[in-house]
């Protein structure tokens, strides 16, 4: 089929939402690179910070090739209500915790929209969602062991990981913020949409978390932190952007 | 008083200068598993380090990066480095071959010799 | 990344500390290491080997933990995906070569535990060059470049040198710096090839970087204590002045072929004897900077204790008191 205006404006706000986050949590998750708990943990979510960073570069390239800037420029010049990002992936790390429940809700989320993609009729995103099947299952491998070891663990451990978890659900919920291209998307095979994503993503986490004996917060009462799809985001992006392009910045037309 | 470091990411950490925490007790960093590593289907696996994990679980988490990050890798095993047997280096001795064990080796079975002779015999026969 | 650094021993010659050795075992030890073959962990050693071996793999261990920390301060401000990515997986490789060297360690029965503590005590050393600040963007190029470079030197001759589990550890990590120093070359030559403002970051990173890669070897073999028995063990692989000479001599011309110059008018290399000659880098900066007065070796052990103390509960949930510990095998 024949892509509208409409078609494609729905997919490239697609693509920038996947590649915002992408680009936003693996910054985040890149903070604690030789900071973190345990050296071998320290390698494991840093290589997983870089896959991020790495597929979002993959997306933005998409972008590039449907007539956006270079992945430099949409990466390191945009503002932040220019960002497409939920607030989750915007949050400051925090403790430990809070990293993994982050890590835990948003890769699951990845996951299944990789898995969606995998049959969209854009092909190069199709490529993209086959290229990085491996990282992402390791990313689900890694964060299902932890959550598993952690409410085996102590009391501190588990409570911990509940209270981030609590904490957490609104904002993971606010990933599935509807576009203003649902139809389009679906209609095109571009993409099944956000609500098939959320509810496919419900039956994943909720009872995996379950059975490590956490308790979930109930998803049809939960309101949703949306708004960072549509460029309204926490106080904490538009730093983040700062000092990410703070070099960049310096002279954005240099080879750097 | 905080430190304040060119690197945003320690000012946010709130760090106290004189902090006197972090002292690590014993065990806190687990045990070890020893990594072997197949770089393909068809080869052996072969010990690639150690991981302090505190399951085998993690364990295989931990190596598949620390030891497979860059390059080929199909299979992992890890073991507690505890659960290992090994010979005493000690005791290399034990491995030593005496000549009297020639009878293992190929080389020790020429036989060109007596079938050139058996055949010059036929010739003159 | 660490230099030929101080294996000081406590002002101790070394020969003094094997009088109570076994004369047969030692002998049999130094037959062993003299015909080229390594020594495994389980062997016989004497105690003073040992004792050095630790000390030296710690503090190996150690200047890749806290080298983390300099590069790392501009881990989120790397600039475009290039250098963002590379940057991480950078500062990804030294933890992992503070994995692997802790290990080495480890199967001579010094835990990560008492390493670590040691050294956010203060009581083990780490290499001084990163007890300076990376100020500029540049700063994090040229350690990427030339620390990465020094540290090569000295890994791959010490790569060679008696101690099984020590040599393995670095025969993987060589693979990895390679790729460091490539980044970190590239890295640099964009600045020094770059606009003005980039050129002027990169050359005064440059001069607030040489002093320290200088002492980045140690100090000069004039200065420094005995190590003959040390080179015979093979644990020490080469002198500090040989080390530095080495770097100097791959490394200078490339620099200068970029137009970029050294704060030092009388580096030059003596053709006669294919040596470099240098003004002498003041080594009581050096000694000042390795008891704790560098700008920023306060930070550096600070945020350690910090990282542990965050990490704290993670591991205090998972730990098994109850089980034993055994040494790494290998």
């Amino acid at each position: 089929m024949e892509f509208t205006d409409k078609h494609v404006q729905g997919l490239k706000d697609l693509l920038y939402k996947m590649a915002d986050d992408l680009l936003i949590l693996g910054h985040r998750n890149s903070e604690w690179t030789g900071l973190g708990p345990i050296l071998e943990e320290d390698i494991a979510f840093s290589s997983m910070a870089q896959d991020k960073v790495g597929q979002s570069l993959a997306i933005y390239e998409i972008l590039n090739q449907l007539g956006e800037s270079d992945p430099d420029t949409v990466a390191f010049t945009r503002n932040a209500n220019q960002f497409h990002c939920s607030k989750l992936v915007e949050l400051p790390i925090g403790e430990y915790d809070f990293s993994l429940v982050r890590h835990f809700f948003y890769d699951h989320a990845d996951a299944i929209r990789f898995e969606m993609l995998a049959t969209t009729v854009v092909e190069p995103l199709q490529m993209v969602a086959k290229k990085f099947k491996g990282e992402i299952k390791y990313h689900t491998m890694h964060a299902d062991v932890w959550m598993k070891q952690l409410a085996e663990g102590s009391d501190e451990s588990k409570m911990r990981i509940q209270n981030a978890i609590n904490e957490t659900f609104a904002l993971a919920l606010g990933m599935f913020e509807p576009s203003d291209f649902e139809a389009e998307l679906q209609e095109a095979g571009i993409f099944d949409g956000e609500f098939v994503l959320r509810e496919k993503w419900l039956n994943k986490v909720v009872p995996l978390l379950e059975s490590f004996g956490y308790s979930v917060p109930d998803a049809t009462t939960t309101i949703p932190e949306f708004g960072g799809r549509k460029g309204q985001h926490t106080e904490y992006l538009q730093p983040l952007l700062d000092e990410m392009t703070e070099v960049f910045a310096i002279d954005p037309g240099a080879d750097w | 008083m905080k430190i304040v470091s060119l690197d945003p990411r320690v000012t946010r950490s709130n760090i106290d200068e004189n902090t006197q925490e972090g002292v690590l007790h014993e065990k806190e960093h687990f045990q070890t598993y020893e990594v072997f590593e197949q770089k393909k289907r068809g080869t052996h696996h072969i010990h690639a380090g150690s991981v302090h994990a505190p399951s085998a679980d993690l364990a295989l988490v931990f190596a598949k990066e620390q030891y497979s990050r860059r390059g080929q890798c199909v299979n992992l095993w890890v073991v507690k480095t505890a659960d290992i047997a090994a010979t005493d280096y000690d005791d290399a001795d034990i491995f030593e071959t005496t000549s009297s064990k020639l009878y293992r080796e190929p080389d020790a079975y020429k036989v060109m010799d007596r079938i050139n002779a058996f055949k010059e015999r036929q010739k003159s026969n | 990344m660490y230099g030929n650094g101080y294996i000081e021993n406590d002002g101790k010659p070394v020969n003094s500390l094997t009088v109570n050795e076994d004369p047969i075992k030692l002998a049999a030890f130094e037959a062993r290491i003299a015909a080229g073959d390594k020594i495994e962990p389980q062997d016989w050693m004497p105690a003073e080997y040992k004792k050095q071996l630790i000390r030296m793999m710690e503090q190996h261990a150690h200047s890749e933990i806290i080298g983390a920390l300099p590069e790392g301060t501009w881990i989120t401000r790397a600039p475009g995906f290039r250098r963002k990515l590379a940057l991480m997986a950078k500062v990804q490789d030294e933890i992992g070569h503070g994995q692997l060297l802790y290990s080495a360690a480890e199967t001579l029965g010094k835990s990560r535990e008492q390493m670590t503590n040691d050294l956010i005590n203060g009581k083990s050393k780490y290499s001084n060059v990163f007890n300076y600040p990376a100020k500029t963007w540049a700063d994090s190029a040229v350690i990427a470049w030339l620390i990465d470079a020094g540290a090569i030197v000295n890994q791959l001759a010490n790569s060679k040198g008696s101690y099984g589990p020590y040599c393995r550890a670095l025969e993987r990590i060589c693979a990895e710096e390679s790729f460091h120093l490539k980044y970190g070359h590239d890295n640099v030559v964009f600045l020094a090839t770059g606009t003005p403002v980039q050129r002027a970051m990169v050359q005064d990173a440059l001069n607030r970087w040489w002093e320290p890669i200088m002492h980045f070897f140690g100090p000069s073999d004039k200065e420094s204590i005995h190590t003959e028995t040390l080179m015979r063990w093979k644990v020490k692989m080469g002198s500090n002045d040989d080390m530095r000479n080495m770097f100097l001599d791959m490394y200078v011309p490339k620099i200068w072929d970029l137009g970029l110059t050294l704060p030092d008018p009388n580096l030059h290399k003596n053709e006669e004897t294919g040596r470099w000659e240098y003004t002498e880098p003041n080594w009581e900066v050096f000694k000042q900077v390795i008891n704790g007065n560098g700008p920023c070796n306060k930070e550096r052990l600070a945020v350690r204790r910090k990282a542990e103390e965050n990490g704290r509960w993670v591991r205090k949930a998972l730990m098994k008191p109850e089980e034993k510990y055994v040494n790494p095998l290998a």
